[in-house]
């Protein structure tokens, strides 16, 4: 398997804040990794770094074996990595059509190819019967579908999703899961950041751990939630030290 | 519903080309001028400040430019300002280069106070530097009577047609723009620029693109009005009304549809009777009430 992704060394400062710290990671090609941790462990940063929305202090990433730090996040976009936002961000004024054919002019500048292109990424995702709506009075589930859409109509070969079921009730998660399972077998490398633990041992076949701004662990889901560490992180450190004077 | 549209624009139209055939009165037909002209300038503003949501209140700098360049040709040079006209959007369309690159670094509201330094900064230069164009007392163009080839008729009518026509101009380009991807990709940065840039949009070279033919619209404009009223001077050229009034004809009409109209004229009625805000109401209600003193010695 080709590497699709690989990520070295990644540093981010906010001030006095440390929000990522010498993370290093590597996705395969057509693999679906996950990127998990409690809040504030850095993992939208880390978004951000790898999309061009932010400039690491150091570290590389390269994609398809092109280095790709530093560039602008359209760059980064045409060179076949398409994100999604944590919180959904649809053209409102535009309907969910007018918004995915603004994605597939990316490819192709012809309207009409781009309406071909864009209607096929809506049926991908489900939207076709609200092709004519205007993006804001969509659901919130629909929301993510047409950033989805969106995203794909940009023809990329890896995709980056932020948190996608965030806000959804449990069977909507069923839904999205199945949508990020079809997405997969379309061939699409997925990286995906999540809470929702049922939804991550359904997807990933990897998984990163990140604590504090740094890779805590990474490997198989099952290893992952056996890993101390891991459970240390979110629910704290069981065994108290004893405290002096106690006996 | 298609030619249903189709048959009341060729109605607007043919009531726009028959109006000087039947109103005669001149005063009239000044009042017409003006409208279109300051239309077609809210549709050269349109095309950013409505597409892509790029407030600028500096588009009398290419008013402006435009009017001078073509004045500067026709009297210094003797160029006809049909020529001068289109010399005048291009100098309008390189002084957006660097304009933009300035400003496109700024966003919301901080973009907006930047463009209206732009014209101010522009203003002073062609006030100060005499050697330039004729510093503060402007001049007068040379009246040649009916000279159609210099941008100069006897009747109010063919300036009237002229206005007409550049409005014309204004909304095709428009409408060529919308059904692009061109007018996606503008409409796109307005709702949201992240989101744009996350598909594949470069929102600044687009916004570079869009400012370039925005102004050099405004330009045309520039130099039709100087050559209508046949006098030029900084202070009408460069005029901060001219930014408002164009982002007036905005709000009262193009995109906003009635609660943007309501805006307006809750902005004018504000403007008029209350012209200390809300600051002043509440300022006065308290001295009244509240401190018992007279509202002014």
């Amino acid at each position: 398997m080709a590497e699709a992704l690989v990520i070295r060394g990644l540093n981010k400062r906010f001030g006095g804040l440390r929000a990522v710290q010498d993370v290093s990671f590597t996705v395969q090609e057509n693999e679906t990794v996950a990127l998990i941790g409690p809040n504030g462990a850095g993992k939208t940063t880390s978004f951000n770094l790898i999309t061009g929305f932010h400039r690491p202090d150091s570290g590389s990433v390269s994609a398809y074996g092109r280095e790709i730090t530093g560039l602008k996040p359209h760059d980064v976009c045409a060179h076949g990595l398409a994100r999604t936002f944590q919180v959904a961000k649809p053209f409102g004024a535009m309907t969910v059509l007018a918004n995915v054919m603004t994605g597939a002019f990316l490819r192709d500048k012809n309207t009409a190819a781009a309406r071909e292109q864009a209607r096929d990424a809506i049926e991908f995702v489900g939207l076709s019967a609200k092709e004519q709506t205007a993006a804001r009075d969509l659901t919130t589930i629909d929301q993510r579908r047409l950033e989805m859409a969106r995203a794909l109509a940009t023809q990329p070969r890896l995709l980056l999703l932020d948190e996608v079921m965030a806000g959804l009730n449990p069977s909507e998660i069923d839904q999205a899961v199945a949508l990020v399972g079809k997405l997969s077998k379309r061939g699409l490398t997925i990286v995906i950041v999540e809470h929702v633990m049922r939804a991550i041992m359904a997807v990933a076949r990897h998984i990163v751990v990140l604590d504090h701004g740094q890779k805590i662990a990474e490997g198989a889901p099952k290893e992952i939630v056996e890993n101390p560490e891991v459970i240390r992180a979110y629910l704290g450190s069981y065994v108290h030290p004893p405290t002096p004077g106690e006996t | 519903m298609k030619t249903r549209g189709l048959l009341w624009l060729a109605i607007g139209i043919a009531v726009l080309v028959a109006l000087p055939l039947v109103v005669k009165s001149s005063f009239a037909i000044d009042i017409f001028i003006r409208i279109l002209l300051f239309s077609f300038i809210g549709v050269a503003w349109n095309l950013m400040g409505g597409y892509a949501k790029q407030l600028s209140l500096g588009h009398a700098a290419y008013f402006g430019l435009g009017a001078y360049t073509s004045t500067i040709l026709q009297v210094d040079f003797g160029i006809s300002p049909w020529i001068g006209m289109v010399a005048g959007g291009v100098v309008a369309m390189l002084a957006s280069l660097p304009i933009g690159w300035l400003c496109f670094r700024l966003r919301g509201p901080y973009f907006t106070i930047a463009t209206i330094a732009t014209a101010q900064a522009l203003m002073l230069i062609f006030l100060k530097f005499r050697d330039l164009a004729w510093g503060a007392e402007g001049t007068t163009i040379p009246n040649l009577g009916n000279a159609p080839l210099m941008m100069q008729f006897d009747t109010k009518a063919a300036y009237y047609y002229v206005a007409l026509a550049l409005l014309a101009l204004g909304l095709v380009i428009t409408y060529l723009i919308e059904r692009s991807w061109m007018g996606y990709y503008l409409v796109a940065i307005g709702e949201d620029e992240d989101a744009a840039e996350a598909i594949g949009v470069n929102a600044p070279k687009i916004k570079r693109h869009i400012y370039l033919i925005s102004s050099f619209l405004t330009a045309l404009a520039g130099t039709f009005y100087t050559q209508y009223i046949y006098f030029i001077d900084p202070a009408t050229a460069f005029s901060f009304s001219i930014s408002i009034a164009l982002l007036q004809s905005w709000l009262g009409g193009s995109i906003g549809g009635v609660q943007l109209t309501v805006y307006s004229l809750i902005l004018m009625a504000v403007i008029l009777w209350r012209p200390t805000g809300l600051i002043g109401v509440a300022t006065e209600a308290w001295q009244r009430y509240v401190t018992s003193k007279p509202v002014r010695a």
